[in-house]
């Protein structure tokens, strides 16, 4: 448990290093110093405390895996415990990055079986992971793994995840959720059953493996006694009623599907503890299966069901207990009034857009200034807040910022339904927002219209503690991106979309955010050669550009349609230089290449 | 859109095109092609090359002014993108749909561009970028999609926007 006197490198801690306080001293503090930033702090005092951390560091994140290299990693942190990798931009979540970007694991997986003696837990996101390299690690670090997450990665077959179930026999954590996976068979869960008593989250949400087979999700349940939370594919309800009852200490279930019209889901009789749940495909007509315990809910995950706005509000209301909701914007402004009105704990609201077509879903399922107010009005300790609205205005957002004491992270996105929005520009509520909460996470994504160049010079002035921000469709011309930049103190990572600024504004905002080490871009005034960009170049700043591809979309009962997709810029500070392992649709900036003109 | 544009008499295209791009187009091109267009086309053209000859790639992506923006056909066999005006781009959806129903079976509905859908195409042609949708949603909205239109001899579980006569109705049978 960290004290908050330790988390502080204190004024008596630095004397005591001038008078040579020793190595043992030291020692017992170090190893209760967790978080990343005050680490980084501590290893920059002295020669002395840098080898000490290095020695001590038990996790680090690398948020980008190009910008240092397997070997720099184990050079200065060879006892690691922990490593989290992130490979392909955010935007790879919304298929806006071809599949072969990179974000290969492969060399981290070959220094990891060679060194790191003592490394327990992986985390891969948003990376490109194959079956040779889960054989290599299962190999090599088979026997003390403890947790494994492959996290939105791809590349990989059930034959790899084969060795993982035979030899990760410790794991407490497999964590696959929404991983491209070729779907061979469903034998590697029959191994991962067969040879573990020890886990305790296992996770294949959001996959397409349907091979899976129930007698293997009820042998977990019954060896693993500490198996505490189980999310898995499409998979009949009904078929898990021997895996509910085996699973006495669950906490936490999602995915499954409801596909019988019956009445035999009354059957179902979840375990005692269940807290956190999401259901697939959960209808009206099932919905009741879950009152029973629904005051004992925190965490509802209602993205994936088929349930209308009444229905939304049916259940909400019999949740007071709830601290985190996902829904669809299906769920509507009545669906948050009730929210505002019972669920007085929530801390973390999701609400993702639903389908555009108008008979898909309930005509009553719009989110916009009336939800949010009421949201804010009522769910005082409320600290994320991710949101579709299809309407929103000034005073919405002044009304968060006058009640939503606990935000830190807000994310707003306009959607393109209606043609008339009721209230834009948004500039003062946006300053009124950024004023009142104190926020290390911002997203706002408008139109043309949304936010003037003033309301993009008030980001930059009112966020001073914003770590990451992405804006969509705001401003209007450079000089709002040249106010911005000379603002946001603390922004390491910028991403935007559909932005009417010049390659040169751009690349001059770049050097502006003092402590800007990532940006992406898409959608913005390109110069006809693309040099404009080499304002921003600067030694160790990668820069990638992305060329735009024609996209074809695929849906049934149609003929295909082509999109183009426009091009991004990728720029990013790197130890490691540039990359070498792009696929040939990306290109590097290569400042050189321009004096041969 | 691709096969709709197919069906469409060719000349007739460039007509429209050529009408909507002259003004922008310097004398010196051809009167279907504007100054920073990427044509690939299948016919030889004039020597200008229109593909900078730089190590680093040049974006399509232009300036959106009031009167252009970029459009992209993919026609037989070549891909072209012009700057045209939203009026000439709506005659060229139109063109689109009106060759599509005239010279196929009124019945194969295959070919009709959903309302929606249209709407949709239309923001993409007119340089905006429609709004990314995440990849879990767009699968579970697809499957749903599927669940509702495939064969089944019982009643669809889901009800949307029902009206107050049928929920009253169903009420009174479930009671």
């Amino acid at each position: 448990m960290e004290d908050g006197n330790e988390r502080k490198v204190s004024r008596e801690m630095l004397d005591m290093a001038d008078r040579g306080m020793s190595d043992e001293v030291l020692n017992c503090v170090m190893p209760y110093i967790h978080d990343s930033k005050d680490r980084d702090a501590v290893s920059l005092v002295c020669r002395r405390w840098y080898e000490l951390d290095a020695l001590t560091r038990k996790h680090i994140t690398i948020a980008l895996c190009y910008t240092t290299t397997p070997g720099r990693l184990r050079g200065r942190f060879p006892h690691l415990e922990s490593l989290k990798l992130k490979g392909k931009p955010r935007a790879a979540m919304f298929n806006l990055i071809m599949e072969d970007w990179g974000g290969y694991v492969t060399p981290w997986v070959k220094e990891i079986s060679n060194y790191f003696d003592c490394l327990k837990s992986l985390h891969f996101r948003r990376m490109i992971v194959k079956d040779s390299d889960l054989e290599l690690l299962a190999q090599a670090r088979g026997r003390v793994l403890l947790v494994l997450k492959l996290d939105k990665c791809s590349g990989f077959s059930t034959d790899g995840l084969l060795h993982v179930g035979r030899s990760c026999r410790n794991l407490r954590t497999l964590f696959l959720e929404e991983s491209q996976i070729v779907d061979k068979d469903g034998e590697w869960l029959h191994e991962l059953a067969l040879n573990n008593t020890v886990l305790e989250t296992l996770n294949f949400y959001m996959t397409e493996l349907a091979q899976v087979r129930f007698e293997d999700l009820e042998l977990i349940a019954r060896n693993c006694r500490s198996l505490i939370s189980m999310k898995i594919s499409d998979f009949e309800i009904l078929d898990l009623v021997g895996f509910f009852r085996a699973a006495t200490a669950l906490e936490e279930f999602a995915g499954g599907s409801f596909s019988e019209q019956s009445d035999k889901y009354t059957a179902v009789s979840f375990p005692p503890k269940l807290c956190r749940l999401g259901l697939n495909y959960m209808g009206k007509n099932e919905m009741p299966i879950v009152f029973p315990f629904a005051s004992l809910l925190k965490k509802l995950d209602l993205l994936y069901c088929l349930l209308d706005t009444e229905d939304h509000c049916l259940l909400i209301q019999k949740c007071p207990n709830l601290e985190f909701l996902e829904a669809r914007d299906v769920m509507g402004d009545r669906g948050l009034e009730v929210l505002a009105q019972s669920c007085k704990k929530l801390r973390r609201l999701r609400i993702e857009r639903g389908a555009d077509e108008q008979e898909m879903e309930d005509e009553e399922g719009v989110v916009s200034q009336r939800g949010l107010m009421a949201l804010a009005r009522g769910c005082l300790e409320i600290e994320y807040v991710a949101i579709y609205v299809s309407d929103i205005t000034n005073a919405a957002l002044e009304c968060i910022g006058a009640h939503s004491k606990k935000l830190c992270d807000f994310r707003l996105v306009l959607l393109e339904r209606e043609e008339r929005i009721t209230d834009l520009p948004l500039d003062n509520g946006v300053r009124a927002l950024l004023r009142g909460c104190q926020l290390r996470r911002f997203a706002l994504y408008l139109r043309s219209g949304g936010l003037t160049d003033v309301g993009l010079s008030y980001i930059g002035q009112y966020s001073p503690n914003v770590r990451w921000m992405l804006l969509g469709y705001v401003g209007e011309s450079d000089a709002g991106l040249l106010a911005f930049s000379r603002g946001c103190p603390s922004l390491q990572k910028l991403e935007m979309r559909g932005c009417c600024f010049s390659e040169r504004a751009l690349a001059v905002a770049a050097m502006q955010l003092t402590s800007l080490r990532y940006l992406w871009v898409q959608g913005y005034r390109a110069s006809e050669t693309g040099r404009d960009l080499l304002v921003m170049a600067r030694p160790f700043w990668n820069i990638e550009l992305i060329p735009p591809r024609g996209v074809t979309i695929n849906a049934p009962d149609r003929e295909p349609v082509s999109i183009e997709h426009p091009a991004h810029i990728l720029a990013y500070y790197s130890l490691a230089g540039p990359r070498t392992d792009f696929p040939s649709t990306v290109t590097p900036l290569d400042p050189a290449s321009f004096l041969t003109l | 859109m691709q096969s709709a544009i197919s069906k469409i008499n060719p000349d007739l295209l460039k007509t429209v095109i050529a009408s909507g791009s002259v003004s922008q187009a310097p004398k010196n091109n051809p009167p279907f092609a504007s100054r920073n267009s990427l044509s690939v086309p299948s016919t030889p053209k004039s020597d200008q090359n229109y593909l900078p000859a730089l190590p680093v790639y040049s974006p399509v992506f232009r300036p959106v002014s009031a009167e252009t923006t970029p459009i992209t056909i993919f026609y037989n066999g070549t891909v072209s993108v012009f700057d045209v005006s939203p009026e000439q781009i709506e005659s060229i959806m139109k063109l689109a749909l009106d060759g599509s129903t005239k010279t196929v079976e009124p019945a194969d509905s295959k070919l009709a561009i959903p309302p929606n859908e249209e709407q949709q195409l239309l923001e993409t042609l007119n340089g905006d970028l429609p709004l990314a949708r995440r990849k879990s949603l767009h699968r579970f909205l697809e499957k749903r999609k599927e669940r509702l239109t495939s064969v089944s001899p019982y009643p669809p579980q889901i009800r949307y926007a029902v009206s107050d006569q049928e929920k009253i109705t169903e009420e009174l049978f479930r009671a």
